[in-house]
């Protein structure tokens, strides 16, 4: 079995691409967390954290 | 949320294993009169951010043996030391000698508390100008936003970076602009706030 050849600089450009979707995320969650109360977020962050 | 003034924040929420084990500790120093001030990933995640973490990340004032000693003992009831029960070797060998020492619930590894002395003058100063929060009806100490923002960006990583988001997001209508300038300035990472944050 032979490994696919690999193209650095497109691997780069999508880790970019998608660390750019997760701030895209930051910002919409955090739009989330200031409309919501804290109990609700907080609820819900515990679930991920425990 | 709420700033109940400009250096206390006021925050009830649904306690997680990383709040109640912060909870329990900086109640220990609070009780032992210890200045401290917590910094990095937890003061993200005591906000909202949604990320595990294995530890929290706290600085104390530099104490001598003797009060170390007082704390120790408040710290016993509830923790441990995970590599020693040597509190002189503790001290001595690695807190005075500019290490971490971490402490964790007894039994437990993580998540755990990881202590330091102050080493730089940015780590004294967040010391010295610590913001309380009021987290449910317990008080804790934390590094102020407008420093800590500009050093999640130095550190760099990915989930630096992304914590200095979510903080900047969440904080930006209370921040000190002129404060956190400077420390983005000091910090050399004015490109990458301009980049990733804004």
């Amino acid at each position: 079995m032979k490994a696919p050849k690999v193209d650095l600089k497109e691997l780069e450009k999508i880790k970019e691409e998608n660390f750019r979707d997760r701030l895209k995320f930051i910002d919409m969650y955090s739009r989330w967390i200031k409309k919501n109360p804290d109990k609700k977020w907080s609820s819900q962050q515990k679930d991920i954290i425990d | 949320m709420k700033f109940l003034d400009k250096n206390t924040i006021k925050l009830d929420k649904e306690l997680n294993e990383l709040d109640k084990i912060t909870i329990g500790f900086t109640a220990r120093l609070n009780k032992a009169k210890i200045k401290y001030t917590i910094i990095s990933g937890y003061v993200a995640v005591v906000f909202g951010r949604n990320r595990a973490s294995e530890d929290v990340d706290i600085f104390i004032e530099k104490i001598d043996g003797r009060k170390f000693s007082d704390l120790w003992k408040e710290l016993e009831k509830e923790f441990e030391y995970i590599n020693s029960e040597d509190r002189e070797e503790v001290f001595n060998d690695f807190l005075k000698a500019g290490s971490a020492v971490r402490f964790a619930r007894k039994d437990r590894f993580i998540p755990n508390i990881e202590v330091k002395f102050p080493k730089t003058e940015i780590d004294v100063w967040g010391i010295k100008n610590r913001k309380k929060l009021i987290l449910n009806n317990s008080e804790m100490f934390i590094n102020p936003l407008e420093s800590q923002i500009p050093f999640k960006l130095f550190l760099g990583s990915e989930k630096d970076i992304e914590d200095a988001k979510y903080l900047y997001n969440i904080f930006k209508d209370n921040l000190n602009m002129d404060l956190l300038e400077q420390f983005s300035r000091n910090l050399n990472i004015e490109a990458s706030f301009r980049k990733y944050v804004k």
